[in-house]
């Protein structure tokens, strides 16, 4: 009996204990109210790239920083569509010589402590890196591109002069966007600054560390922010790490703002069930490309890779890896319909290769490709043409895209065979040359002979030790030859005419055939906030910072031309 | 004595395999740290080449000799030294586990008890009463049941009890409450480990019903069960103290080796969960090849069930007095 009875008294306890629990937010507080014209909250999922959370460590150096975006900001900030540098902590930059870049500094600006900003913190993020290598984020004292630094030094409080061992004009991007800078009265006393656990979070950024649970992170508008006049978000709540499932469920039930994770189709898992409040915005980030291995044969016929640029049907493709959300992209390898400035004039109308496999047809018959007994083509020794596609198991677009290749190829009488194998031997098999076709992605960026450039150049061909950037191991000594060039040029004409003729390699060789555009994510409500970019709004979302300027509250009159976020 | 000398070889033998083999297995996957670190960071795209050479300088890895690096990470078994994770550099291996290790202690423990407990009981009664209608129910039931996957499980019951009843928080181990040992943190906490709790109990007994059930329905068909009913003993001593007794033993040995979930996690459930224990990190740790928090937790794995099973050895001659004559 009295055991019976304490087993009653437990299930009690249990049963209330539960009762008690059986509520999804213990212990949540809504966020305090914002004055008017403000944003009360943003929530967004954690920064953290590591699923332990409660390590905290504000260093944006560390692989686990708390805080990517909100803390630290860089010099200035590339706009991926216009190609112009929006100034941040830097107003301006200027390349004196090819081996001297010359940064003008913001005035006023303060770090999140009271201590000003000025030169010697930008000159301590960078000297860093050459006493400590793990700090040189930017490749600044490498060979990677243009020639190593040798000095980064102060002409006065707000100017910076960067001094190169030779010519390093395609360094500039890394330099102002790739490195956040760091505060010397705090960082310069931890020697190397990677192994630095920042506790504190003082930087310049729009926000600052209020609490952090460990779970939880929130973070408080800063008030001495230099473009705080522009930054109307109270508080921002960083919390949890979702994937597509649970972060397509969080933004329908409104537990989320803001998202940027893969969710495949957002229009129907998203969109769908909340038209007025959930959108989502995937502008073309970078070109997602056929590559051919331009050393083996028959693949490194360039009238072989044109004619199967045309069988390819871009559209089907499209949608089926995207849901026809991501267009096709242009063999130009330019960001369209935003970089079109950038085409040149003779590729004008003619950026996108048609499906056209009739003409795929004719342009392999008049290759010498003819037509087997088995409808299969051959090449001059008679054997068929069978290549072997290796895709990356589990990326489901790319799988798709694989799909697709492969019957339009079977179209026009070659055999392409999809193989899916893990990732990372993929990128042993890129190392190695060892493939016949793969997918790879070519940068959107602006820096065209660096970013375009680098996929022609001899020495980025990968070697067993490093991987490098040209996947399709394409080699022709003039686009060396230009490439350098560019590097010691900071004549603008010179730099476009450079650029159209590493575009016209695209355009006439084919080493990479352009197959869709890859986007940036973002998946939004507007439910807390407005002005979030859009098709009819749109401007680039790789840099979550230049977002917040452009948010108001909903119903407030439009976000206005906060966009560059300088004082401009 | 013997038994006992033999039994302890035996482990330290194992022991040393299973380091070697730690060492030797992460390092055969293909594919380079610091290229996926670098990629991580900046989503599925280029690899930028200069933020791969500061990664490499950060984490300071080298592949070049492998018996050297062989010994160091022996030099570093022998001092207790962990090393420092890549995933979550600067951080060293051991502060990492043990942010994870508690989340996943309580939640696989108590739910590897309770099915521990759980199973057996069902198993031992489904085979008393086999034929009978709750022995179909029970076997076919978990049969059925124990096919489903766990993940596909814990999906409905997020969907279901969590985004549309709302009774339950979706993700997290905990939400808004500071930790400490308040009842708020501590009702937090439950109201955060009952879903993934619940989706581990769905699946976890099956193992131990089933092994229970079979154990026992042999035992019964023992002469001595028969001698014990003719000799005209009450049907519960002779279900519980001669039949479940004897079958429990093999039951047991699953047990200590069911432990080693215990340190490995459940991978699945914890990501669909967003729950921050062993399983995800051991996942996260393996995909982002970080050697040194792939080996901590392997290594811990290991030394837990072959000390489990070490420990369930040297009991056995007590509650299998077979086992203490075969070692007299």
């Amino acid at each position: 009996m009295r055991r019976r009875r304490g087993l009653a008294a437990g299930a009690i306890a249990l049963t209330a204990l539960l009762a008690t629990s059986a509520c999804a937010n213990v212990g949540l507080e809504p966020a305090p109210e914002a004055p008017p014209g403000f944003i009360d909250e943003l929530r967004m999922p954690s920064e953290a790239g590591g699923s332990v959370q409660g390590l905290l460590n504000y260093n944006w150096l560390s692989p686990n920083a708390t805080v990517q975006t909100w803390l630290f900001e860089p010099l200035m900030i590339r706009d991926r569509f216009t190609c112009e540098a929006v100034p941040w902590l830097a107003t301006d930059y200027e390349w004196e010589r090819p081996d001297r870049l010359v940064l003008t500094l913001r005035e006023g600006v303060e770090w999140s402590d009271g201590e000003p900003f000025t030169a010697d913190d930008v000159v301590y993020t960078f000297m860093a890196g050459k006493e400590f290598p793990a700090a040189d984020k930017s490749g600044l004292w490498g060979d990677f591109f243009g020639a190593p630094a040798e000095s980064v030094t102060a002409a006065d409080d707000h100017t910076v002069v960067f001094d190169f061992a030779g010519a390093a004009v395609p360094k500039t991007d890394a330099i102002l966007q790739n490195t956040k800078i760091l505060p010397e009265h705090i960082y310069a006393a931890q020697g190397d600054p990677t192994l630095f656990v920042d506790e504190q979070g003082v930087g310049t950024g729009p926000f600052t560390p209020e609490s952090y649970n460990g779970r939880r992170l929130v973070l408080e508008r800063n008030e001495n922010y230099w473009n705080a006049d522009e930054v109307r978000v109270q508080r921002l709540s960083l919390e949890g790490q979702y994937d597509a499932n649970s972060g397509a469920l969080k933004l329908r039930s409104g537990a989320l703002d803001l998202y940027r994770g893969d969710i495949p189709n957002p229009n129907r898992s998203v969109v769908a069930p909340d038209p007025e409040n959930a959108h989502f915005f995937y502008p073309p980030d970078a070109i997602t490309a056929l590559v051919l291995n331009n050393e083996r044969p028959v693949l490194n016929d360039p009238r072989f890779r044109e004619a199967f640029a045309y069988a390819l049907d871009r559209e089907a493709l499209s949608q089926r890896a995207s849901f026809g959300i991501m267009e096709p992209a242009s063999q130009t390898m330019l960001l369209l319909p935003f970089q079109e400035q950038a085409v040149p004039e003779q590729w004008r109308g003619k950026e996108f290769i048609p499906y056209d496999p009739a003409r795929a047809n004719e342009m392999l018959d008049a290759a010498g490709y003819e037509r087997g007994p088995d409808g299969l083509r051959v090449d001059e020794n008679g054997e068929p043409l069978s290549f072997v596609f290796s895709v990356q198991a589990g990326w489901m677009d790319v799988i798709a895209m694989a799909d697709v290749v492969a019957r339009n190829a079977a179209d026009v009488g070659i055999s392409v065979r999809m193989v899916t194998t893990d990732p990372n031997a993929i990128e042993g098999m890129q190392k190695a040359g060892d493939f016949d076709m793969t997918v790879d992605f070519i940068s959107g960026g602006c820096q065209r002979a660096r970013d375009l450039g680098a996929k022609l150049q001899a020495s980025q061909i990968s070697t067993e030790q490093e991987l490098l950037l040209n996947r399709a191991r394409y080699v022709n000594p003039e686009i060396d030859a230009l490439i350098a060039e560019w590097t010691n040029t900071t004549d603008e004409s010179r730099t476009a005419e450079i650029e159209a003729r590493i575009i016209d390699i695209f355009m006439t060789e084919f080493p990479y055939i352009a197959l869709q555009y890859a986007p940036n994510r973002l998946i939004y409500r507007t439910n807390n906030a407005v002005g979030w970019p859009s098709e009819d709004n749109p401007y680039p979302v790789d840099q979550l910072i230049r977002v917040l300027p452009n948010l108001r509250p909903p119903g407030e009159a439009d976000a206005g031309g906060a966009d560059a976020g300088g004082e401009d | 004595m013997a038994y006992y000398a033999r039994k302890t070889g035996y482990f330290l033998l194992t022991l040393w395999a299973a380091i070697t083999l730690n060492f030797i297995i992460p390092r055969l996957q293909p594919g380079d740290p610091a290229e996926i670190m670098v990629r991580q960071l900046n989503g599925q795209g280029e690899i930028d080449p200069a933020q791969v050479a500061a990664v490499k300088a950060m984490l300071g890895y080298s592949n070049d000799n492998v018996f050297i690096a062989y010994g160091d990470y022996l030099r570093q078994l022998a001092s207790f030294d962990l090393g420092t994770s890549f995933t979550y550099f600067p951080y060293p291996v051991a502060d990492v586990i043990g942010q994870a290790l508690p989340w996943t202690l309580v939640l696989v423990g108590i739910t590897q008890i309770l099915s521990f407990v759980l199973g057996t009981l069902l198993g031992a009664i489904a085979a008393w009463r086999r034929n009978s209608r709750f022995d179909a129910t029970i076997s076919v039931g978990s049969t059925f049941v124990g096919n489903l996957q766990s993940v596909w499980i814990g999906l409905i019951v997020l969907f279901v009890f969590a985004y549309t009843l709302g009774w339950f928080p979706a993700s997290g181990g905990y939400g808004y409450t500071t930790p400490g040992l308040t009842p708020i943190h501590i009702a937090d906490v439950v109201s955060h480990g009952f879903l993934p709790a619940l989706t581990l109990m769905v699946t976890a007994p099956i193992g131990f019903i089933l092994s229970m059930r079979n154990t026992m329905v042999q035992v019964l068909g023992e002469d001595y069960i028969r001698l014990g009913a003719a000799a005209g003993l009450k049907e519960r001593t002779l279900a519980l103290g001669y039949a479940a007794r004897n079958a429990l033993l093999p039951v047991i040995t699953g047990f200590a080796l069911s432990l080693g979930v215990l340190m490995g996690g459940s991978i699945l459930i914890e990501t669909v969960f967003d729950y921050p224990g062993m399983g995800r990190l051991m996942g996260e740790a393996t995909s982002n090849r970080d050697f040194p928090l792939m080996q901590a937790i392997l290594l811990a794995t290991i030394v837990i069930v072959l000390t489990a099973n070490f420990i369930v050895d040297l009991i056995y001659p007590l509650i299998d007095p077979r086992a203490r004559k075969a070692s007299a």
